[in-house]
């Protein structure tokens, strides 16, 4: 009861924020009937579901201060679960996909003990790595389609069991919905025990052991908890895609995208990461149709998010939020 | 029994001999004070104790508990609290929210953890800047922020390393002040490495002495004073001589 009163409790921020926040929810409850067309539907679902990767990374990489590069391993993990148990078994999404939640949980258990031996560029190496290894496996893996993906059999529509539909519409409020449940739940965690000791941890990892922390056990949970969400949005990507190969959902770029919009948006913030989608989602759907219709030019986008790494990495390490506290602490 | 045994640590840094057999005790109440000159393995026998070194060998023990070996949480969770020497200059929390981390060592929720810790910040009067960053701070209050997030912990035993280096003289007094007050109040047992004589002398009831590596006089404060290997240790083998 006290965590969802923590979770719907936004009064510590300003009245402006929240006045916004609440607009920003009435705007996102009407999008779908200003008559927009199914491109711009398609970039608003893109925002929200890459918005929820974003405070899923938050957790650990954010808040922990973990620079984690692996997440598409788990988007990868619940996508696969959904896509393979409907096609073999048949089984219906809301039985899958937490499934695949956690396979994804227990999965990072196993690969998080190891890996949280590592600090710093090592362990951010090695969270390439394990997310590499991964997709060269199910690359190479006749049983899960290899690199040629697997569809999904489409259902009649609209199948709520199954969630197809043949309008964005649906979709749109079902990852708005995901997108909210997000929201509160990053809102409690920032407010939680775990949230204080992980940010200490980021601030001082002897002083937090000092202070009665277990610093491992702590970023394997945080790390659990980024990777249950991500494979939320892993399992929704294969219901609206219908197709899933493990380029699309399990790609590097896809990790590095997923840190870079939380990054850019503002890590260890509970708006950063939607504020980072916001910027980023069109731009690379803009960069992605207008660079590919130029031969010689794909790739360039790669450079773009390079660029943009370093820019906030050297200039602005708390991102677009950072900058609006300032503007906030000089209005004091 | 005592409160906290120290049986022959060793702790050597690839050949380089820290701490060689050192041992002793320390009764629950007691203010112990731990000197010696720089480089005698002050803090490494510090960071043996509450485990962030293991000892090469030696044992701990703990209220009769055996906790050689334990990692720094772990003895935080045993009751053991510390300060340390060079305060990391931090600038995500604020000073209330790092002494809610300590706090929720012992608790889970955040409305007890938040009552706590500004319990311990009024008692150490740093209610004006609590919502300040640490490195928006001077020297003295960073000590204290340092002393309140430990002191959050409910430590039995609060181990502070030079925690009155680069005070003044009021800020040093006040902090002399401070220890006692924790001492008969609290209860709570206090083992303090300090570089300030003066310091030492008036808050410890006991004081251990440490040279190269080697305990080489314990004793009430006013016996150290006189002791001549103490001497020789603090200002050479010709001063000792010629007194």
């Amino acid at each position: 009861m006290e965590k969802l009163k923590d979770a719907l409790d936004f009064s510590d921020f300003s009245k402006t924020e929240r006045v916004c926040f609440y607009i920003f929810t009435v705007f996102l409850l009407v999008f779908p009937w200003l008559g927009v067309g199914s491109f711009v539907k398609t970039v608003m679902i893109q925002f929200m579901l890459f918005s929820l990767f974003g405070m899923g990374w938050n957790t650990i990489g954010g808040y922990g201060g973990q620079v984690e590069l692996g997440k598409a391993q788990y988007v990868g993990i619940g996508a696969y679960t959904v896509a393979l148990m409907m096609v073999w078994w048949k089984v219906p999404f809301w039985i899958s996909m937490p499934i695949g939640v956690l396979i994804a949980l227990g999965y990072s258990f196993i690969i998080g003990y190891p890996l949280f031996r590592l600090k710093g560029h090592y362990f951010a190496i090695a969270t390439i790595c394990t997310s590499l290894v991964l997709k060269d496996i199910f690359d190479n893996w006749n049983l899960v389609g290899a690199a040629k993906g697997i569809e999904l059999p489409i259902h009649e529509h609209p199948d709520f069991l199954y969630m197809q539909f043949k309008s964005d519409t649906y979709y749109y409020y079902f990852i708005m919905g995901l997108f909210y449940i997000a929201i509160f739940y990053m809102n409690w965690f920032r407010k939680s025990k775990l949230g204080y000791q992980l940010r200490m941890i980021k601030d001082d990892e002897d002083a937090a052991e000092s202070l009665g922390i277990d610093i491992r056990w702590c970023k394997i949970k945080a790390y659990s908890i980024a990777s249950a969400f991500v494979a939320v949005g892993g399992g929704f990507m294969a219901v609206y895609n219908l197709y899933i190969d493990p380029a699309s959902v399990m790609e590097l770029s896809l990790s590095i995208k997923i840190a870079l919009m939380a990054m850019l948006g503002g890590a260890a913030s509970l708006w950063g990461p939607i504020i980072g989608a916001a910027f980023l989602v069109p731009l690379d759907r803009f960069l992605g149709s207008w660079l590919g219709g130029h031969k010689g030019l794909t790739g360039i986008d790669f450079m773009i998010y390079a660029m943009l790494i370093m820019i906030v990495s050297a200039y602005q390490p708390k991102g677009i939020w950072g900058i609006i506290e300032q503007f906030r602490k000089r209005g004091r | 029994m005592a409160f906290l045994e120290v049986k022959n640590i060793v702790k050597d840094f690839g050949g380089l001999v820290a701490n060689n057999n050192v041992s002793f005790e320390i009764e629950k109440g007691e203010i112990v004070g731990l000197i010696g000159p720089n480089g005698a393995g002050k803090t490494t026998l510090f960071n043996c104790i509450v485990g962030y070194y293991r000892p090469n060998s030696g044992k701990i023990l703990f209220k009769g508990k055996d906790i050689t070996g334990f990692k720094s949480f772990q003895t935080s969770r045993e009751g053991i609290g510390r300060t340390f020497q060079i305060m990391k200059v931090t600038t995500g929390l604020t000073v209330l929210e790092n002494v809610m981390v300590g706090a929720f060592s012992r608790t889970e929720k955040r409305d007890v953890a938040r009552a706590e810790a500004m319990e311990i910040i009024e008692s150490l009067g740093l209610t004006d800047i609590k919502e300040y960053h640490i490195n928006e701070l001077p020297i003295a209050r960073q000590r204290k922020v340092g002393l309140a997030r430990a002191l959050a912990t409910k430590p039995e035993l609060l181990m502070l390393d030079e925690v009155a280096s680069g005070l003044n003289h009021t800020e040093t007094d006040e902090m002399v002040g401070l220890l006692k007050r924790l001492n008969t109040e609290k209860g709570i047992t206090i083992f303090l490495i300090e570089h300030i004589m003066e310091m030492v002398m008036s808050v410890s009831g006991r004081v251990i002495v440490l040279d190269s590596g080697i305990k080489i006089a314990e004793g009430p404060p006013d016996m150290i004073v006189k002791n001549p290997d103490v001497i020789k240790a603090y200002l050479g083998e010709k001063y000792a001589k010629s007194h």
